[in-house]
């Protein structure tokens, strides 16, 4: 994948080069400097030759950059949603009902698409966004029920906490949550544990009923923590955590950083990448994400000041 | 109460004593502080000297007349200054406006910055101006010295840290005046890529290894930087033979660098500092921008940066000019301000004869 990147993809090649590293090197995947995830803000992240068959692009609210990620072959995007979603929630014990208001918007939503695709190719045809008509609701939820599945309510978290607060529906108390962490819609903050503990409420469900999705538009792999905070990835995915300082540096299990993929269903953009979002590990090696990563070395009397308080 | 001409004098001749030759208190704290690596030496020989220009007593009188001193009208109050130590002496004119308005001192001294402070301290206690002045590195020491004011610098993230801190120790309640001033950073708007403009700009850049709020972090010039590129690096190898840069930037600023690059974005990598032609909100100490430009974006950027902007500095005839809110200062003064310079846009003594 390096040699295939640093050959084919000019803003890796160039990027690598600056650290000595040509297509040829033999390099240990840890040695492998991840590239800064705002490239896709900036530029086509592509490799040559090829010609983008979807654009994801991120969200973003008014004046901010928006992220760009040109898909080359869809099909890839679609096996990686499949195989880690199915690994976690099987077809046939699950029925997916999504709640993406926020995204609804944005067209070019990697989100959607997942989403989307995971309707489309629902066996049982029962996956579902949620309707707007309260009756068509429950009549989905019979259908559901006769079948004998699980409910998986898969939506961001404040368009969760909405739908919570707004009890327009009723789900049964052994529905599930996927929550996406996107705080899209509104500016309320919220710790995970707090946002866990307000849909477990406003659901009637136990928290070890909540799940979360961590996934990104410059990303074709999603990553899942199963009943609690602590995210696992796919075997084709490898996770550090990076000092922010000197990001070619591992931080230890508990020392927080920035989040670092290796992402090979990116085969077509760039693997190597380097998030804004701050991380933790512990010894098992699996992570938490702990929000922005914001910056601490501050201009002017600042730094110290912070330090020394 | 003393008259306004003996004060302005008396403090006058502690700074005079503060800062002569033999003076071996001084001294002692430069060595110090030099070799245990918190300041390279040109940087604190340039702060001294600095001071011995700008601390003149006509200096002082003017400051005084400006900002309206009325001396002995904070007598019996206690101001906790909370230096930061981000250059030499930095905190140097909150000590002074508590010290001419004769307000009791508290002082948090900076761990960064901690032995030449206190050797201003002891003149000004010589010429009993200082008699009850208390300070430490160590905020808790203060704990309990309850102050009718506090001056602060620092970052606005700090803020919400340092009031909780200051409330638990007992040093002030939510009622208690404070100057929190958050500023980072300047612009410089050249027009002119002459020796002076450059020379002036270097200083104004690098001094102190840019780590000052009134450091430029921003420059916008009607040429871009690919152009001047090679006479600037030229400026600022000159410089820093007589300057070398004390504080060495993580090794992110390499990965930027790198990045930089493969995006295409042009720069300047100068192994310490990194010069690029973008612009962002100015974070890291060892970043330049350069835009290029003219009046209507750096108003633009003023407008967008406002918030942490500390000062805009211009040359020549729009020295003075008004952009947005603000006052071109002299590009030469960037790291030399008058004593009466107001950080934050806000005069210190003013602010503590107002609100205590």
């Amino acid at each position: 994948m390096f040699q295939y990147q640093a050959e084919k993809n000019p803003v890796l090649n160039t990027f690598f080069e600056v650290f000595g590293l040509r297509p040829d090197s033999k390099v240990n995947p840890d040695e492998i400097p991840l590239l800064p995830i705002r490239a896709f803000k900036e530029m086509p992240i592509l490799c040559e030759g090829l010609k983008p068959e979807l654009v994801f692009k991120s969200s973003g609210t008014s004046g901010m950059e928006r992220s760009s990620h040109q898909i080359a072959d869809p099909n890839i995007y679609k096996i990686s949603i499949e195989k880690e979603f199915y690994r976690h929630f099987p077809a046939n014990q699950y029925a997916l009902i999504c709640h993406l208001p926020g995204y609804r918007q944005n067209p070019d939503s990697s989100l959607i698409w997942m989403a989307q695709h995971l309707v489309n190719i629902d066996p049982d045809g029962l996956n579902t966004f949620l309707p707007d008509d309260p009756d068509e609701f429950y009549k989905w939820k019979e259908r559901v029920q006769k079948k004998g599945k699980k409910i998986l309510l898969f939506g961001a978290a404040f368009g969760l906490l909405d739908l919570a607060e707004d009890q327009q529906v009723e789900f049964p108390e052994t529905t599930e949550i996927l929550e996406t962490g996107g705080m899209k819609t509104h500016h309320r903050e919220m710790t995970k544990s707090e946002l866990r503990d307000t849909l477990s409420e406003g659901f009637g469900i136990k928290p070890g009923q909540i799940h979360s999705e961590y996934g990104m538009c410059e990303l074709l792999s999603q990553m899942y923590a199963l009943s609690g905070e602590w995210f696992t990835t796919p075997h084709w995915v490898r996770v550090t955590i990076r000092n922010s300082d000197n990001p070619s540096k591992f931080c230890n299990p508990g020392e927080e950083g920035k989040i670092g993929i290796i992402d090979l269903a990116n085969l077509h953009s760039c693997s190597f990448i380097l998030t804004e979002d701050r991380g933790v590990m512990n010894e098992k090696g699996d992570f938490k994400v702990l929000g922005r990563w914001h910056p601490e070395n501050l201009r002017g009397c600042n730094f110290l000041v912070d330090q020394e308080i | 109460m003393e008259n306004f001409e003996n004060h302005i004098e008396r403090v006058s001749s502690a700074i005079e004593q503060w800062l002569q030759p033999d003076n071996y208190f001084l001294k002692e704290a430069i060595d110090r502080t030099v070799n245990e690596g918190m300041f390279s030496f040109p940087d604190v020989k340039h702060r001294i000297l600095t001071l011995k220009e700008t601390l003149r007593k006509e200096n002082l009188e003017r400051w005084a007349r400006i900002s309206g001193l009325r001396p002995g009208s904070l007598s019996g109050k206690q101001v906790l200054c909370l230096h930061a130590g981000n250059l030499p002496l930095v905190g140097i004119q909150d000590l002074l406006a508590v010290v001419l308005t004769g307000g009791t001192y508290l002082g948090k001294l900076s761990k960064k910055d901690p032995y030449l402070l206190p050797t201003l301290i002891r003149s000004f206690k010589n010429y009993q101006l200082m008699n009850d002045a208390y300070w430490s590195t160590n905020l808790e020491k203060l704990a309990g010295n309850k102050a009718d004011a506090v001056l602060f610098a620092g970052s606005k993230k700090s803020v919400i840290k340092v009031n909780e801190k200051l409330h638990s120790l007992k040093i002030a309640d939510p009622d208690t005046p404070r100057l929190m001033r958050t500023a980072h950073f300047s612009i410089a708007y050249i027009r002119d890529n002459k020796p002076e403009t450059m020379e002036q700009l270097t200083d104004a850049v690098f001094r102190y290894g840019g780590a000052g709020c009134r450091s430029v972090a921003i420059v916008v010039a009607p040429f871009h930087l690919h152009s001047v590129k090679c006479t600037f690096t030229d400026y600022v190898e000159a410089f820093w033979l007589k300057n070398p840069q004390h504080q060495k930037p993580p090794e992110s600023l390499f990965h930027r660098f790198a990045f930089n690059k493969a995006i295409g974005v042009e720069q300047a990598w100068l192994n310490v500092f990194l010069i690029e032609e973008n612009v962002e909100r100015p974070t890291d100490t060892f970043i330049l921008y350069w835009m290029k430009g003219g009046l209507e974006e750096v108003e633009n950027i003023i407008k967008k940066y406002r918030d942490g902007l500390q000062s805009v500095y211009a040359t020549g005839d729009l020295i003075g000019e008004k952009m947005v809110d603000l006052i071109a200062e002299p590009l030469s003064e960037a790291q030399k301000p008058p004593i009466w310079w107001k950080p934050d846009g806000i005069d210190t003594i003013e602010w503590l004869q107002k609100q205590v």
